[in-house]
């Protein structure tokens, strides 16, 4: 996979090119600011760009803005926002372009090597991952608050997996029932938020971050 | 009575022997006969003769610079000057400790061009903005001060007035503004001098023929003769001796004289050259607080910048490095031991420089060496200097910990100041806690030229003196030496 990583923290991005290339990824740029990414992606139009929020050269969500303009530029570069902390309203604009192809990780997780590149190639793959303290954050500033609050608690865990674009396979390891049961939870879901019913895991991902994000 | 000298001439007394005219435990008799020779009876001689020149200079000053406005205005600074000159004899030599009033801030200005100008200007002023209209050929418009342009534009959309332009006022209306009518405290020290002159004029009149013409008249005899029996039209010798009670009547007299033009003199120094009105003081107040708000908030940015991009920023390196070092020897595959080792190296260094820029980090918070007083923290940071630095402190009682701390920061500043900006081989430190005031002075002997520059450290200093009502002093003439001083109140 061909990446380009942003982010200012110099211990970061060494950290960064080494564990990408360590899994055998090719870092095509490395960059510390907004600008340079937008210009890194243009010239080399990688697979996925992973980008701090706050960068040079206003150090508040410098980031944020340079991803929305490359989703919008460059649908088919995936994006790995990459933060210390949450930002809900960027990450719901972010998600209501288009989910398929974005994620949203605290660097916290990057501790756990194998999960991390994982979420970088399904984000490759046009599928999403976003952090579990994301998702939380779209659900509790979600505008749907009655509507979610009619599910019960195994549900409501079923869904923030599903919202952070795992695969039913690895929800039902998650929370330790049979992936049949997991199907049925996710109907139940679907039926009490009144969305379309869909098999595709992908596909519904994706209605369900509208639904969080709108 | 205690007298601390410090650097620069200037002392601090604390007179507890001045009482002996108002002290009920003496005869009225002995206190008339005794009033001459207390010490504070010597002291209000001292004031007469020192203050009368002082006196005499200031309405010089003034009648020179009375001219027209911009003589006026550059007068500002040397009135408060002079004030300050009078507020320091008056501490010194009578233990009367006026505090100073409080520094004038410039106020906005801003000129905004808008077809509405007398909509506008109502708007304004009825918001407590100072306006002026104006009307030219290419359009019309209001000045107005002491409104922040976010607040005017934010009216003008309210009562939708349209704003062409809006652009910074004139930086000389600003400073005339400023120097005239808005420092209040330098044209009550106008005043103050118009009102001693006369009271200076008294003063070394009853002065000097108190003293001066009693011990004359008492000794006349002895004058006469000398002056070849011949001196004030006196005759002979048993006629010379008549004036020897005249002498003792001067004497006597004299210092209760005196005393009623020193009080005199005192109450226009409290009323015209301290902190002034309630409504001022209040002011003042709340410009202080204002200040120490920003400068906190301020503070907490800088913090949390300091923790996202050092600590944290390390903290993450960390992690992945331990991560991948912990998938490696979880791996199925033989360990590849010198990669690990590497790993675990590289982890172990970025702790060790997380744990270094923690402590940084704290000491800027609060420094520890504080615990023990303020004496040891200066000895440790001047131990710390690379420019030899001696440490005077005179520390009685403790101030509290908030003024503590920014003596701290501020000697610690200026100490790295002269490390790197001013050449010097020495400097000196000291810190003198006299009641009510903390005063930390670093003196060096390098090449001078220091200035408060915008956004530079010295400027930062004073905007953080000034959070506790303290004041920064800046001395430093080209070829040196540099004298800064920093003056706290104890407890804030």
């Amino acid at each position: 996979m061909r990446i380009v990583i942003a982010e200012d923290a110099a211990v970061i991005r060494a950290g960064l090119v080494e564990i990408l290339a360590d899994r055998g990824h090719e870092v095509v740029a490395a960059v510390g600011d907004a600008e340079s990414l937008l210009a890194a992606v243009a010239g080399h139009q990688p697979d996925v760009a992973i980008v701090d929020v706050r960068m040079p050269p206003d150090h508040t969500d410098d980031g944020l803005r340079a991803a929305i303009t490359l989703r919008r530029d460059y649908p088919n570069v995936g994006i790995l926002v990459f933060s210390q902390y949450v930002e809900t309203r960027y990450a719901a604009d972010l998600l209501r372009m288009s989910p398929g192809g974005v994620g949203y990780l605290l660097k916290d997780r990057v501790a756990d090597v194998a999960e991390f590149t994982d979420a970088i190639s399904r984000i490759a793959a046009g599928g999403t991952a976003l952090d579990p303290e994301v998702v939380s954050g779209l659900l509790n500033a979600s505008r749907h608050v009655s509507a979610l609050a009619a599910l019960t608690a195994r549900e409501h865990d079923v869904l923030a997996l599903m919202a952070e674009g795992r695969s039913n396979g690895a929800i039902a390891g998650r929370i330790a029932v049979s992936e049949r049961a997991v199907e049925k939870h996710i109907s139940n879901i679907f039926s009490k938020l009144g969305l379309p019913p869909s098999d595709a895991d992908h596909r519904r991902v994706l209605a369900v971050l509208s639904y969080l994000g709108t | 009575m205690r007298h601390i000298a410090t650097a620069g001439g200037r002392s601090a007394a604390i007179v507890n022997d001045n009482l002996i005219m108002t002290g009920p435990a003496a005869s009225p008799l002995r206190r008339v006969v005794q009033a001459p020779f207390t010490r504070r009876a010597w002291a209000e001689v001292g004031y007469a003769l020192a203050t009368f020149p002082l006196a005499l200079a200031a309405v010089a000053f003034m009648a020179v610079t009375f001219v027209n406005t911009f003589p006026f205005a550059a007068s500002t600074p040397g009135v408060r000057k002079l004030g300050a000159a009078a507020r320091f004899l008056a501490r010194g030599l009578l233990g009367e400790d006026v505090p100073a009033p409080p520094l004038v801030q410039p106020r906005p200005r801003v000129r905004v061009k808008t077809p509405d100008a007398g909509g506008l200007a109502k708007i304004a002023e009825s918001a407590g903005g100072r306006v002026r209209q104006w009307a030219f050929h290419y359009g019309s418009g209001i000045t107005v001060s002491n409104l922040p342009p976010a607040q005017i534009a934010q009216l003008a959309a309210k009562a939708d007035i349209a704003i062409h332009d809006m652009r910074p006022g004139s930086r000389v209306a600003i400073w005339v503004n400023t120097m005239i009518r808005d420092d209040k405290p330098a044209m009550r020290a106008r005043v103050y001098f118009l009102l001693k002159l006369p009271l200076a004029v008294a003063g070394v009149t009853v002065a000097v023929s108190g003293w001066l013409g009693g011990l004359f008249f008492l000794t006349f005899p002895a004058w006469w003769t000398l002056a070849s029996r011949n001196l004030l039209g006196v005759v002979n010798l048993p006629a010379s001796f008549t004036l020897l009670p005249l002498g003792a009547a001067l004497l006597l007299a004299g210092p209760w004289l005196l005393h009623g033009v020193t009080e005199a003199d005192l109450r226009l120094v409290w009323g015209l050259l301290g902190p002034s009105s309630p409504a001022e003081r209040i002011r003042a107040l709340e410009e202080t607080r204002a200040r120490a708000v920003d400068d906190s908030a301020a503070r907490l940015r800088s913090i949390e910048r300091d923790l996202h991009d050092g600590t944290q920023a390390q903290l993450v390196a960390l992690a992945m490095k331990l991560g991948l070092a912990r998938e490696k020897l979880e791996d199925a595959a033989p360990v590849d031991l010198a990669r690990v080792t590497q790993l675990v190296g590289d982890a172990h260094r970025s702790a060790v420089e997380a744990i270094a820029d923690l402590r940084t980090l704290a000491r800027g918070i609060h420094p520890a060496v504080l615990d023990n007083g303020l004496a040891d923290a200066l000895a440790t940071l001047a131990a710390r200097s690379p420019v030899p630095v001696e440490v005077i402190t005179d520390i009685g009682e403790r101030p509290s910990a908030a003024i503590e701390t920014i003596a701290y920061y501020s000697a610690a500043e200026l100490l790295t100041n002269v490390a790197k900006h001013s050449g010097a081989r020495h400097a000196t430190l000291e810190a003198v806690h006299v009641p009510g005031l903390l005063r930390v002075r670093v003196t060096d002997d390098g090449k001078g030229g220091a200035y408060a520059a915008p956004h530079g450290g010295l400027r930062g200093l004073a905007e953080r003196v000034r959070t506790v009502d303290g004041r920064l002093e800046i001395s430093s003439p080209r070829g040196g030496p540099t004298v800064v001083t920093v003056e706290l109140p104890s407890h804030a």
